[in-house]
């Protein structure tokens, strides 16, 4: 067994990201498919986006990616999911929870990823999952500020 | 090696080439835009001193460069003065790598010390280091910095 599969509850993961745009802009990001396939490697997004709603996150070729319930909806301030992968079969099945607040700051706005689990998870994929948010996030960024999300080519977590 | 006793790891994705990221993250008249007058000062070889200058002319940091291969990696050791709690947890290390990924650098910064649950960490690079990358990654993919509040 490598140190990749030792089983661990991972810390938090919490990553921030200033962003010159409006708390609406990043809320429309973040729950449209029109701008979620530009910036999220090409998955679009499934919900009405009330409290108790079921989500999911879709992969291009049409296979859910990550599906859960909305928690908590507050337009445009915080969002809070549960977060389950379906893509593969090991994956755990207890859920994470992942809150994006949105603060605004004069011109800017402050956005907070947060992703909480109780879940024992090979320390791989929680080294995947740190590269895979600031992957995203930044690809946001930059969607909102220059019209242009990244193109990032990037493998798998190892 | 032995294990950091604190560590804060902040990753961005920006669109540059690693030579203009270098630049900006080595080089006064880029990082006074993004890092709210902030002037680094040094030659940026292994072994030269290093020096965090504010625009008072207050030396905010101190320190020396442990590791460079431009534009690659970059290994700072770091004193803060700002605070005397931060000063009193002695030397950090700064580590600063760039990897081009398609039309974006993937730039992990990982800053650690020896101190348990550390304020400097945590509270101070902790909180800065987003910000200031965020600027940073504005300035280069819009011409324009962030101005925070």
């Amino acid at each position: 067994m490598s140190d990749g599969d030792e089983l661990i509850v991972p810390p938090d993961v919490v990553y921030i990201t200033y962003i010159r745009t409006t708390p609406r802009r990043v809320w429309d990001a973040l729950t449209q498919s029109a701008f979620t396939k530009q910036f999220f490697f090409g998955r679009t997004v499934e919900s009405d986006w009330k409290q108790g709603s079921p989500w999911r996150l879709i992969m291009p070729d049409g296979k859910t990616d990550v599906a859960g319930r909305i928690l908590i909806s507050d337009p445009p301030h915080k969002l809070q999911v549960t977060w389950v992968v379906e893509w593969f079969d090991d994956a755990p099945k207890e859920p994470a929870i992942i809150t994006y607040d949105i603060e605004r700051a004069g011109d800017l706005v402050k956005l907070t990823m947060t992703q909480h689990t109780d879940a024992k998870i090979p320390r791989k994929f929680l080294e995947g999952g740190k590269q895979g948010w600031a992957a995203i996030l930044s690809s946001l960024k930059s969607l909102l500020e220059t019209g242009e999300a990244l193109t990032i080519k990037m493998g798998p977590p190892q | 090696m032995s294990q950091a006793q604190s560590r804060f790891v902040y990753v961005s994705y920006i669109r540059a080439t690693p030579e203009r990221l270098w630049a900006a993250l080595t080089q006064p008249e880029f990082t006074k835009q993004y890092w709210s007058g902030v002037s680094p000062i040094s030659t940026w070889e292994k072994g030269a001193d290093w020096q965090l200058v504010l625009e008072s002319g207050r030396v905010a940091d101190t320190g020396s460069i442990l590791e460079s291969d431009p534009p690659r990696r970059l290994v700072i050791q770091w004193l803060c003065h700002m605070r005397e709690d931060f000063t009193a947890e002695g030397y950090s290390r700064c580590t600063i790598e760039l990897e081009p990924m398609g039309d974006a650098v993937e730039l992990t910064i990982a800053h650690e010390n020896d101190h348990p649950n550390s304020p400097f960490i945590y509270e101070g690079v902790g909180t800065g280091w987003p910000a200031i990358i965020s600027s940073l990654k504005s300035l280069l993919e819009t011409g324009e910095v962030l101005t925070m509040q």
